[in-house]
């Protein structure tokens, strides 16, 4: 016991010379900023802040980032996207944490239906914004940049509409002692083409399938206007061909698209494209893959686009917005068009302008696909029309959206009334019931695209090849098989690349960088892509929705380079959705000393 | 004489009766095991290297194994050449007091055991009341490494001292003048300081008094009451009381830690810091925000006993009391009762939980009613049980006899004498709820997913497993150590509780 009586002496002792030097936590602060000579009103503004429980990190920060600017955060975390957006629609929030993609990698996407009056995603209306988005919208690249860049200046700096965190990163990675690395691209907008995608050894084309992952296993609907969401972008992209096409850094090519070649017209309003005479629908008989025989043509392409643009074409029809530019579109069958349309911005006819690259000239122009012949020279050319001069319709057109269905099955199939259709009795073309394994089971689709959906359970979905694509050309799927495994889990998707039973999982989460790079036999791809999160504030019955002092006191809270650091730099800054496309030169910088400034200025108002 | 007519089997019974013996044997097996895992922590296997600091305490910890060794085999040998312990054997338990520098727990209270031959509960109490302390204090003090402490870390490390200071003061005296029948009556001048000291949380100092107290009352009375003869088994049992050591432990750190450790270490997000290894200013690294994991841990045990306590307290009660109404008036009652009860016990805990969090939001105080309300029924099914047990006793037709009312009949005689299992069960709950909390933190279900919570921490670190898995395995040993504690404890408790085992 003396002993222990003797530690303890120790013990204090140690704590007590330690004591002297000991730095409280007000000492700390004392050290770090000068006391305030005012005294202003220092209490919290209270701020409620909603998200997803997938955007857990961000939410922390941000919280984290508040809380030391002088707000009382409380948070409303809900777990899905359904419950999310109930509380979104209802109100129950100052700021959210949103994020936007633009899949079609033009600008105009990125501001149009957010921050428009009445867009398809817009709560707000301001019109500056609006005249600045239509401006911009008729210009040039080079012009649209610098309108952009007011855009920003009055949608972010000026009235903090909403308060930019970052552009993610698209990433996926890949098991390389099994997928040939060439083959398998990663594009800035465009969803993987697995037509292009083969093995190591490609002795096991035939035998194996590709085998990909995807968290989402309940499809929208295999009707490519019916749905823009991750849960059939991939499929869709991959199922159905469409005019045109994005490369990897969102330049417009024809390249593995339906059309040989495209030119537009002087004035900017007209669109002409010259059609392949390779593809041939796919349709499944006893769940296997066949060449249905019937040639996609002109015909499709036109019933395609203007079920596209018209809202009453289908019920639940979600992409008409996307393509409400598309004026008209028909087939040209008289050559003196072509030959006397010159191409916009410069002075050669679009005639020249399609054939370009081609071996055999344009000789006639055939209205019946059947006798379209490339190396006849017997051409189908598709002419299509905007409602006013705007080049980023082609944009819309290399989106999943535009992809090009069979006249005659949709019709057959979509029989019913659309104003009076019954979701219990009608059964709408791409419905998922009918690819689904189980007594509703009919599959009826028809696919123009390199691969088609044979079946689908909870756990994978089935794609053969379509024989009829682009035959003895590069862009012929090499791949007989595909399937798709629907995996919820992030963590369980990896483990399953890990465990090689998936090929490529799509979209790894960057805190799963590092074990991905430390695998030797994983390859991570990473691009920039035109995703962004940022915060966007309520217009509705709160606070924030009528002081700019507030938003702009929480515009100047966010400290992006701090995500940054947190993401270990996997994410890149920016300064509204249009950041990943234009690059304005804007920034946002935190400054406390401003958010003090705006904060009084709002408790002042009050 | 006597040593002669020993035979085999009579030395092998004394060996299996003495208690030093058998805390000897486990203490060096525990001691071992902590031993063999420092020496596993203190190589870098990838790159061939030794860790200076975890090899240093590996020798440590070997030195007082090997004396545990040497003392267990001295004891065999006077066990079985003398029959007790030799005063020189006795002794060496001094060395052992010394590894409390270690922060061996087992050696430190088997040296404890050892140095002193008649052990009154009482001083079995002061020792963990004693280490307790100390534990808290050298805990706390891990803080001084930080950039910065609490504005009020001075003022309560010093009051922490002199409590533990007083303690010491009372740990000698109750050596001194405490016998198994019999304490000096000023000792009851340190009875009060002493439960004064449990504002800390320090449950020992409060049992201590009480004890000391009760003890002075009854001077030279050789009675037992049930209160005493619970400490006397309780404090015999190693593994419980390094149980209730632990949840002590706890108990005190979450209370101290109100002064000792500054909150925003553990909220605030510093992206200078993310993802550090452990080091002296973190003790147990930091995760993917840059807080320390260690602070958070402490903090987190506040809100996984909170929520542990109260979600059992919640249905003991309300489950006792029904349980305890329809054993006593059966017939309709009971079945009207227990069948709505039925009804309840039906619906899975975790799943009715989940739903009641789902529907009223995910904080605290709905975290504990989620969890009470699917752990009514089988507490109302142990008391009934035990109600219909004990009111066939003739103490309560006495009662009856005499004209008391059912009211006073049910809560005077027939619950306090059924109260044993409810003790042990509950105790046996606490661990499952504290793992049930978790579970709905690490779900999302639980507290916000800033506040530090075990299940929150340990959700973190399970994304972070296989690069950094320090942010997995610490809260998860929090988590596991804490439910074994209650567990080991109710296990002493049912041993001490159990009339039959007399």
């Amino acid at each position: 016991m003396k002993k222990s009586s003797l530690l303890l002496l120790v013990l204090s002792l140690v704590i007590v010379l330690a004591g002297c030097n000991v730095t409280t936590k007000d000492d700390a602060q004392q050290n770090q900023q000068e006391p305030s000579d005012t005294a202003a009103d220092t209490s919290a503004v209270n701020i409620e802040l909603l998200g997803m429980s997938s955007g857990e990190s961000d939410i922390n920060i941000i919280r984290d980032q508040l809380t030391k600017n002088g707000f009382n955060v409380k948070l409303n975390l809900q777990p899905d996207y359904g419950s999310y957006k109930a509380q979104q629609d209802a109100g129950n929030y100052d700021v959210a944490l949103s994020s936007w993609t633009t899949v079609t990698g033009n600008p105009d996407y990125a501001v149009r239906s957010l921050f428009k009056t009445g867009g398809d995603y817009s709560i707000m209306s301001d019109e500056e914004v609006d005249k600045l988005i239509d401006q911009a919208a008729t210009q040039t690249p080079e012009d649209a940049a610098e309108t952009y860049k007011q855009l920003e200046q009055r949608l972010v700096t000026d009235k903090a509409y909403i308060a930019p965190l970052y552009i993610s990163l698209k990433s996926q990675a890949f098991n390389k002692d099994v997928l040939d690395e060439n083959s398998v691209r990663l594009s800035k907008s465009r969803s993987l083409p697995w037509e292009a995608v083969d093995f190591k050894d490609q002795s096991k084309r035939a035998s194996q399938p590709l085998i990909l992952s995807q968290s989402i296993s309940e499809l929208t609907s295999l009707d490519p206007i019916k749905g823009n969401d991750g849960s059939i972008n991939i499929i869709n992209t991959n199922m159905n061909v469409r005019l045109i096409n994005l490369t990897d850094d969102d330049k417009i090519t024809s390249e593995g698209s339906l059309s040989y070649n495209h030119a537009i017209g002087e004035g900017n309003s007209e669109y002409y494209f010259i059609l392949r005479d390779d593809i041939n629908f796919a349709k499944i008989t006893n769940k296997k893959a066949e060449d249905s025989g019937e040639r996609v043509g002109a015909d499709d392409v036109i019933f395609s686009m203007n079920r596209a643009k018209d809202k009453n074409s289908v019920p639940d029809h979600r992409t008409y917005t996307l393509h409400e530019h598309i004026n008209t579109v028909e087939a040209v069958t008289d050559m003196s068009v072509l030959e006397n349309t010159k191409v916009s911005g410069s002075g050669d006819s679009v005639k020249n302008a399609l054939e370009a690259g081609l071996d055999t000239k344009i000789t006639s122009l055939v209205n019946d696909k059947n006798q379209a012949s490339t190396k006849d020279g017997k051409y189908q050319v598709i002419k299509l029309t905007t409602t006013e001069p705007f080049p980023q319709v082609l944009n819309y057109l290399a989106h999943q959206s535009a992809g090009i269905v069979s006249k005659k099955q949709v019709e057959s199939i979509n029989t019913y009334d659309v104003e009076k259709f019954d979701v219990n009795k009608d059964i709408p073309y791409g419905d998922q019931n009918t690819v689904t394994e189980g007594d509703k089971y009919n599959n009826t689709l028809y696919a123009s695209g390199p691969y088609i959906l044979s079946s689908k359970t909870d756990y994978e979905a089935t794609f053969f090849k379509n024989p009829g694509y682009m035959k003895g050309t590069e862009h012929e799927p090499k791949i007989e098989q595909v399937k798709m495994r629907f995996i919820k889990d992030a963590d369980s998707t990896l483990s399953a690349l890990r465990s090689g039973e998936i090929h490529l999982y799509y979209g790894v989460p960057e805190t799963k960088y590092d074990v991905v790079k430390g695998d030797s036999k994983l390859k991570l791809q990473t691009i920039e892509s035109n995703a962004v999160s940022y915060l966007l504030f309520n217009t509705k019955n709160r606070d924030v929705a009528t002081s700019d002092d507030l938003r702009r006191a929480v515009l100047y809270s966010i400290n992006q380079d701090e995500i940054l650091t947190y993401y270990n730099n996997n994410k890149i800054k920016a300064y509204s959705t249009v950041s990943p496309i234009v690059k304005t030169g804007n920034e946002l910088v935190a400054d406390p000393a401003k958010v003090k400034e705006f904060l009084s200025a709002y408790k002042a108002s009050k | 004489m006597i040593k002669k007519l020993l035979s085999k089997q009579e030395t092998k019974h004394q060996l299996k009766s003495s208690h030093e013996y058998s805390q000897a044997s486990f203490t060096w097996v525990i001691s071992l095991t902590l031993t063999v895992i420092l020496l596993l922590n203190s190589f870098d296997f990838t790159g061939g290297t030794i860790k200076p600091w975890v090899f240093t305490a590996f020798a440590v910890y070997a030195l007082f194994t090997i004396i545990q060794i040497i003392i267990t085999l001295l004891i065999r040998r006077d066990l079985r050449s003398q029959g007790e312990i030799r005063r020189s054997t006795r002794i060496l338990g001094y060395i052992q007091l010394l590894s409390i520098v270690t922060g061996n727990l087992f050696t430190v209270t088997f040296g404890f055991n050892l140095i002193k031959k008649q052990k009154p509960p009482e001083y079995t109490i002061a020792v963990y009341m004693l280490l307790t302390q100390l534990f808290v204090i050298a805990v706390s003090a891990l803080n001084l490494f930080k950039p910065y402490v609490s504005n009020t870390f001075l003022p309560a490390m010093a009051t922490l001292l002199i409590m533990a200071i007083i303690q010491l003061v009372a740990l000698i005296l109750v050596a001194r003048y405490v016998k198994t029948n019999y304490a000096h009556p000023r000792m009851i001048w340190l009875a009060f300081p002493i439960i004064l000291t449990a504002v800390t949380g320090n449950i020992f100092a409060l049992v201590l008094g009480i004890n000391l107290l009760a003890k002075i009352r009854k001077n030279g009375n050789p009675a037992m009451t049930r209160w005493g003869d619970v400490w006397v088994k309780l404090t015999a049992n190693q593994t419980a009381m390094s149980g209730l050591f632990f949840v002590v432990f706890l108990f005190c750190l979450s209370v101290s830690s109100l002064f000792t450790f500054d909150y925003s270490i553990a909220i605030d997000n510093n992206y200078s810091a993310i993802l550090q290894p452990p080091s002296l200013a973190y003790p147990f690294g930091t995760d993917n925000f840059g807080r320390d994991l260690f602070s958070r841990i402490v903090f987190g045990a506040r809100i996984s006993l909170i929520v542990g306590f109260a979600s059992t307290a919640i249905p003991v009660i309300i489950g006792g009391v029904l349980g305890a109404i329809s054993g006593y008036y059966g017939r309709h009652t009971d079945n009207i009762i227990m069948r709505l009860l039925d009804v309840l016990y039906a619906i899975p805990g975790i799943l009715l939980a989940i739903a009641i969090i789902a529907a009223f939001g995910a904080n605290t105080v709905n975290l504990i009613l989620a969890l009470s309300v699917g752990a009514i029924p089988t507490y109302a099914r142990t008391m009934r049980a035990n109600v219909l047990l004990v009111s066939t006793f003739e103490y309560v037709d006495a009662a009856r006899a005499f004209g008391s009312s059912n009211f006073s009949i049910i809560f005077k005689h027939i619950v306090p004498n059924s109260l044993a299992p409810m003790i042990v069960k509950s105790t046996l709950t606490i661990g499952a709820a504290v793992i049930s909390t978790s579970s709905l933190s690490y779900l999302g279900l639980g507290v916000e997913p800033h506040i530090p919570e075990w299940g929150n921490i340990l959700k973190i670190g399970s994304t972070y497993l296989e690069t950094h898995s320090y942010l997995a395995i610490y809260p998860g040993l929090a988590i596991i150590a804490l439910v074994l504690s209650f567990n080991f404890l109710g296990d002493g408790l049912r041993d001490a509780l159990d009339p039959k085992l007399d």
